[in-house]
């Protein structure tokens, strides 16, 4: 079957594809952004995929049971802060392997959500809907797709200029990055390399549990099991993508957003390739990227040095 | 008594407190559904098949983690190899026309080298641009199992299955025998079989010995004059193979067809059962058993009182966190 060029533009499928990946990268952006400072203060969280599925589901059952979305998203980020507290525990305090840990958290937060969202699949709960911006959403083409969006697409690019800001301009930044890069010497300088690496991990998990719950009230709209299908995963390969920059997380983020959307839009249009098919696309193009990201030198690309590995005062590795 | 030896046991008691709790605040009681779970399990012979055959793939699916575990490599992708291998012996099994004598091995071998071919993509992929091996692996489970659900809703969709994403059922010439009147089949010695293989390799051959080594200390294998990239590959072959058999095996003994889902995390829960037998692939059988154990009791829960199988999921993690947080305990005391 051949795709109709004429009516692929004239039905607008260009402009609801781009205003429709700012909406499918929002919830990457954020779990983005989250991971971002997780690892620059040198903590690995692999668990991702588990904290954005307890996030989407807490989120979803509190609006659900409130009514009130916005109580949903901050109690989703709470849930995300706990999990990733868990992480925190066993990688500061206990100096655990973080691979495992993060790995396990991922089967917990599949789990719990599994067994506590059994009476959730198929409700309907309150959402969080656009909003057009007064003026600016009337522009031609640009209005529609950047003005037109509910607010917490927005919140997630102020905030990747906030995190930019926290990072690169605030003390508190610096003493982040320096648990990341070196922690003996940030250490020796007086930073308490443990409650920097707490809070950050702590921090990126309210932010990734928001992206879950982003993706039950704002995305999707509506709850099932395992429904992250993997964005934790490509969010962890985002972090990479984007040499751990919250300002180059925007565009990594919007790119696989407008990736996931690109499958349902084509077959919308009738091209004639399988939906399971196209449904690969995202996972293999992120391998292709990170591999892109990988082969440029690492130096360049700016992973945290101390990356993953535990800090124990007075013993080097 | 060694304390070392207690954690597991006090991990896995402090899990079914927590899962206790867990099932309470659904409102149901925890002794009572824990008493169904092991009168499930251990009342009848089709509980204790049940047993065996959920054990074997978790064997498996163990040995896939554990042996690139050995080389310090995390294979997540047995999941992804398990449906490749399964839709490898689904080709075989429903497209070849073979003698019934060779239709088993064909299956078992066409397995055992598509999970090869798809574990060997991370594996290069890690050996020659160091790619991160455990974001690659998983993700490559995403496009296995969508490549399974396009086979059974377009290629492989079967004749006679009205509009499910079946493919048709498999010849009985590729079906696995079964025993006792259960659904206890042979692929049960073929998981003990390899087990054993696969300790004699790991223990006794040069190929063991370089794994060994790479894992412990990359550096001193490279004065040693092991290739880090080889070991990296042939581990992650190794085990993408075993995870391709778990799918035959799932296909030819138990589903009898290709469809979708044909896993219930079997390929995740390896990494637990790797982790808690320490990639000792002797000690994997006994950890699958008791994860096998979990996914029996959780689907008699399941049908007893509804309650998600994603609950053996709760288990498996809470099994791993408990022993770190033990071990590291008594390394601090220490």
């Amino acid at each position: 079957m051949r795709v109709d060029v004429e009516a692929v533009i004239t039905s607008g499928f260009i402009i609801s594809l781009l205003a429709s990946s700012i909406r499918a990268g929002t919830p990457l952006l954020f779990a983005t952004l989250g991971e971002i400072v997780t690892e620059r203060s040198g903590i690995l969280n692999l668990g991702l995929e588990g904290i954005m599925i307890t996030g989407a589901f807490t989120g979803f059952a509190v609006s659900f049971l409130t009514g009130n979305p916005w109580l949903g998203i901050v109690l989703a980020g709470f849930a995300g802060m706990a999990l990733a507290f868990v992480h925190a525990f066993f990688s500061v305090t206990l100096k655990a392997n973080q691979s495992i840990t993060g790995l396990m958290l991922v089967l917990l937060g599949l789990g719990i959500t599994g067994f506590f969202g059994r009476d959730y699949i198929g409700q309907v709960a309150t959402y969080i809907d656009p909003i057009e911006i007064p003026v600016l959403s009337s522009i031609p083409v640009v209005g529609e797709i950047v003005f037109r969006h509910d607010p917490l697409v927005y919140l997630a690019l102020l905030l990747a200029f906030v995190i930019w800001f926290l990072l690169f301009r605030t003390r508190y930044g610096l003493e982040i990055i320096a648990s990341g890069e070196n922690p003996e010497a940030a250490d020796s300088l007086g930073v308490d390399v443990d409650r920097i690496r707490y809070l950050s991990t702590m921090l990126g998990g309210f932010l990734v549990g928001i992206g879950g719950a982003y993706l039950s009230l704002a995305y999707a709209k509506l709850w099932t099991e395992g429904m992250t299908a993997g964005r934790g995963w490509i969010c962890l390969a985002l972090v990479i993508f984007s040499g751990w920059m919250p300002q180059r997380a925007i565009l990594g983020a919007y790119l696989f957003g407008g990736l996931d959307v690109l499958s349902f839009k084509l077959q919308a249009v009738g091209f004639g390739v399988s939906y399971h098919l196209l449904a690969m696309v995202p996972y293999v193009v992120t391998i292709i990227f990170l591999l892109f990201s990988v082969i440029r030198k690492r130096e360049a690309f700016g992973a945290p040095a101390s990356l993953g590995l535990p800090y124990i005062r007075g013993k080097r590795y | 008594m060694n304390l070392r030896y207690l954690t597991p046991v006090i991990s896995i008691a402090a899990s079914l407190v927590f899962v206790g709790i867990m099932l309470a605040v659904m409102g149901i009681n925890p002794v009572e559904a824990y008493t169904v779970m092991f009168t499930r399990s251990f009342g009848s012979k089709f509980g204790i098949a049940e047993l065996f055959v959920k054990t074997t793939p978790l064997i498996l699916t163990g040995l896939a983690v554990a042996i690139p575990l050995r080389a310090g490599l995390w294979n997540i992708g047995a999941e992804g190899q398990l449906y490749m291998g399964a839709f490898a012996a689904s080709v075989v099994a429903l497209k070849m026309p073979l003698p019934d004598l060779l239709i088993l091995p064909t299956m078992f071998l066409a397995s055992a080298l598509m999970g090869m071919a798809w574990a060997a993509i991370p594996g290069f992929l890690k050996a020659k641009f160091d790619l991160n091996e455990i974001i690659s692996t998983l993700l490559l489970n995403y496009v296995a199992i969508h490549w399974v659900e396009y086979m059974v809703y377009g290629p492989l969709r079967g004749k006679e299955v009205y509009n499910f994403p079946f493919s048709d059922l498999f010849s009985d010439a590729a079906t696995l025998p079964r025993f006792f009147g259960t659904r206890f089949h042979f692929g049960v010695f073929i998981a003990i079989l390899i087990a054993f293989i696969v300790y004699y390799i790991l223990t006794k051959t040069d190929f063991g010995f370089s794994v060994r080594v790479v894992g412990a200390n990359p550096r001193a294998a490279e004065y040693a004059g092991i290739s880090r990239e080889r070991v990296i590959i042939y581990t992650m072959l190794f085990g993408g193979a075993l995870a391709g058999i778990a799918g035959m095996i799932e296909v030819s003994g138990i589903q009898l067809r290709l469809r979708p889902a044909i896993s219930t995390g079997y390929g995740y829960a390896g990494i637990p059962v790797a982790l808690l037998a320490s990639g000792n692939p002797i000690l994997v059988m006994l950890s699958a058993a008791l994860f096998g154990f979990l996914y029996v009791g959780g689907s008699a829960l399941q049908t007893t009182y509804s309650v998600p199988v994603a609950v053996v999921y709760v288990f498996q993690a809470l099994i791993v966190l408990f022993i770190i947080g033990g071990n590291s305990l008594i390394q601090r005391r220490g």
